[in-house]
């Protein structure tokens, strides 16, 4: 099979990183998440907590730039991440990678095959308050703090609009039939691409 | 009227904009130097000759421009054609120096001679810094030594970001020291009418008190955090490859620098003008460059030419419309006419506005507030002038975007995983910038009033 990487974007509870997980596991090919920081966090010597807490973010406050440079921490992480996608992909890996507005990152790439996978809110916030033991008000806050985070750091770097079905492949309702479920129609979806398209 | 309130909101808007980062920074000068064109110097002034005046074209063709024999030339109002020549001959020079390893080189030699031992590599790359900020401009001096910090920082495990912001403040004071150091000392030097050695001989000697002082002090606020004892490598184990590719480029660019160096430090006695020295340090660097010429000239940073352009034209309209002699009478009329507190607004306010805003559009709106000053007050003008250099160049070390420096520094860093926040970043240096101002201060105080 030849190379093949998949990004998911998703909204906060949706399940998408569960649902990259599986398909990474499926196809057994490696999940690239907030752990492209942690090698470089490794090799320096620093807390990789520091690095963490800036990324999947549109910069804060006053930033300036002179002839290409941020002074924004929250711009050079991202581009960090942007240049570890781009630099996994010329390698010729095949892999899953989640977020970090991959889809745009690669939108040239033939390789690329791109997933957005939103919830219903009473299922996200469902399924927010099982994972991190909060109530539904608390949930709901969560959620709506970290989709309005995601989606202005989507906006800013990228071409198209966070969750716009016309910068995807696939659009899919993690709601309708559940995280493994979806995960699964998914896999067999991508599968039978790969297979038509080595034809 | 209308043409003041013209000039006053677009160059508002202007600064809006640079603060905002949207958009690139020589389209918004540029924009808005188009909007004083129509709005302030035709609808507002109805003045052909205003315009004329602002864009000062007319200069370049007059012999003084080039060679000032008799004494210092000086621009009065308008386009500072001569601080972009000479930007952009230095630009093509620094260019070359880079395309030959110069800077490579010279950071590892360094590196070399103290031994690859972290602390006097800390020491040794902050005067560097400084050195080389006061002949070359500081984004260059810094892209290099960040570069080569990281790079020495994993091969002897040690931290680079106390390092690289150390380098930053001190390619900033360098940076003050001469009237090349800095963009700001250039408008300042060639407005005004002051040589190289004036400015060595003023801003030049309070930043060599000050860099004793701030070596000092970040040697012992910052060498425990350099290393762990833990980490400490055998310097008899290090290999560090320092290669000159090519001989022939790698002489000659030095040899262009020295040339450089020279005629700017005699430029009083010689009359020739920084224009001219831009453009015969080029024409050297182009024509020993043989087909990399199109290659450097390719590598000129034109944005920030073109952005100088529009500022000048925004500032021009402020000027032409007498508003930047209101904002003189009022610092006049809240210091009382008192020297001492004249030169403490100028300082601060100068240190506080840059450390937020670009110091470039600042100094030069200043130039024509502090000329005004001297004017109407007595105070003489050369002490003011070398007030705003020092405000306006030291002020910007003061947070992550008060200097371009700054900004390339924390990039290269962040771009090698190393982040430095705003917090991390004013931590350190806030309160460096405030004794070197302080330290400033008195120097002015008691030297000149």
């Amino acid at each position: 099979m030849g190379q093949f990487i998949i990004s998911v974007g998703r909204e906060y509870g949706s399940g998408g990183h569960e649902i990259a997980s599986i398909l990474s596991e499926r196809f057994n090919i490696p999940m690239y998440d907030r752990n492209m920081l942690d090698q470089m966090a490794e090799k320096n010597g620093i807390d990789s907590e520091e690095l963490h807490k800036h990324e999947e973010m549109k910069h804060q406050g006053l930033h300036r730039t002179v002839r290409g440079h941020s002074s924004s921490v929250q711009d050079t992480i991202a581009q960090l991440q942007f240049d570890f996608i781009r630099e996994k992909a010329a390698s010729g890996e095949s892999f899953v990678v989640v977020g970090r507005c991959a889809e745009n990152v690669l939108r040239d790439n033939p390789a690329l095959i791109s997933i957005f996978v939103r919830g219903d809110e009473a299922a996200k916030t469902e399924r927010i308050c099982r994972l991190y033991k909060l109530n539904k008000l608390e949930a709901k806050a969560k959620m709506f703090r970290h989709d309005k985070k995601r989606k202005a750091y989507h906006n800013y770097y990228s071409k198209m609009k966070w969750g716009d079905s016309r910068g995807y492949d696939f659009c899919v309702n993690s709601s309708l039939m559940g995280v493994e479920a979806t995960a699964e129609a998914l896999y067999k979806m991508i599968s039978e691409f790969l297979k038509s398209k080595e034809k | 009227m209308l043409a003041e309130i013209f000039a006053v909101l677009i160059f508002v808007t202007m600064f809006g904009f640079i603060v905002w980062d949207r958009f690139p920074k020589h389209y918004v000068t540029l924009g808005c130097g188009a909007l004083t064109s129509i709005f302030v110097f035709g609808i507002g002034m109805h003045s052909v000759k205003a315009f004329v005046d602002t864009i000062a074209v007319g200069g370049i063709f007059k012999k003084d421009f080039w060679y000032a024999a008799s004494e210092a030339s000086e621009q009065t109002s308008g386009v500072n054609w001569a601080t972009i020549i000479f930007l952009w001959g230095m630009m093509i020079m620094v260019e070359g120096m880079a395309e030959a390893g110069f800077f490579d080189w010279l950071c590892l030699k360094i590196a070399k001679l103290a031994h690859y031992e972290p602390v006097r590599i800390f020491v040794a790359f902050m005067v560097l810094s400084s050195v080389l900020a006061m002949f070359i401009d500081s984004i260059t001096v810094i892209l290099f030594l960040a570069a080569v910090t990281i790079r020495l920082a994993r091969t002897l495990k040690f931290n680079p970001v106390p390092v690289i912001m150390a380098e930053i403040f001190c390619a900033n004071l360098g940076g003050s020291a001469t009237m090349c150091g800095d963009p700001p000392n250039i408008i300042i030097g060639t407005s005004l009418g002051y040589s190289f050695s004036d400015f060595v001989l003023n801003t030049g000697a309070i930043g060599a008190v000050s860099l004793v002082i701030i070596i000092i002090y970040f040697y012992f606020t910052m060498r425990n955090r350099l290393q762990d004892p833990a980490d400490k490598v055998d310097s008899s184990t290090i290999d560090v490859e320092i290669r000159i590719d090519n001989m022939k480029e790698f002489l000659t660019s030095t040899i262009i620098f020295l040339i450089a160096v020279a005629l700017l430090v005699t430029h009083a006695m010689t009359g020739l003008t920084v224009a001219f020295i831009g453009v015969f340090i080029a024409a050297i660097t182009l024509i020993t460059a043989g087909r990399k010429a199109i290659t450097l000239l390719k590598r000129v940073d034109y944005p920030t030419l073109l952005f100088f352009i529009g500022l000048f034209i925004v500032v021009g309209g402020l000027e032409q419309t007498g508003i930047l002699e209101i904002i003189a009478e009022f610092i006049a009329k809240v210091s009382g006419g008192n020297a001492f507190v004249m030169i403490a607004i100028i300082l601060w306010v100068s240190a506080i506005a840059s450390a937020f805003i670009d110091n470039i559009p600042f100094s030069a709106t200043m130039i024509p507030v502090i000329r005004t000053l001297a004017a109407t007050t007595g105070v003489d003008l050369s002490t003011m002038a070398w007030t705003l250099a020092i405000g306006t160049d030291i002020g910007g070390s003061m947070t992550p975007i008060g200097a371009s420096a700054n900004v390339v520094g924390i990039s290269t860093a962040g771009k090698e995983g190393y982040p430095i926040s705003w917090g991390t970043y004013c931590k350190e240096l806030v309160p460096g910038t405030i004794i070197v101002l302080v330290v400033s201060m008195i120097s002015i105080y008691i030297r000149y009033l």
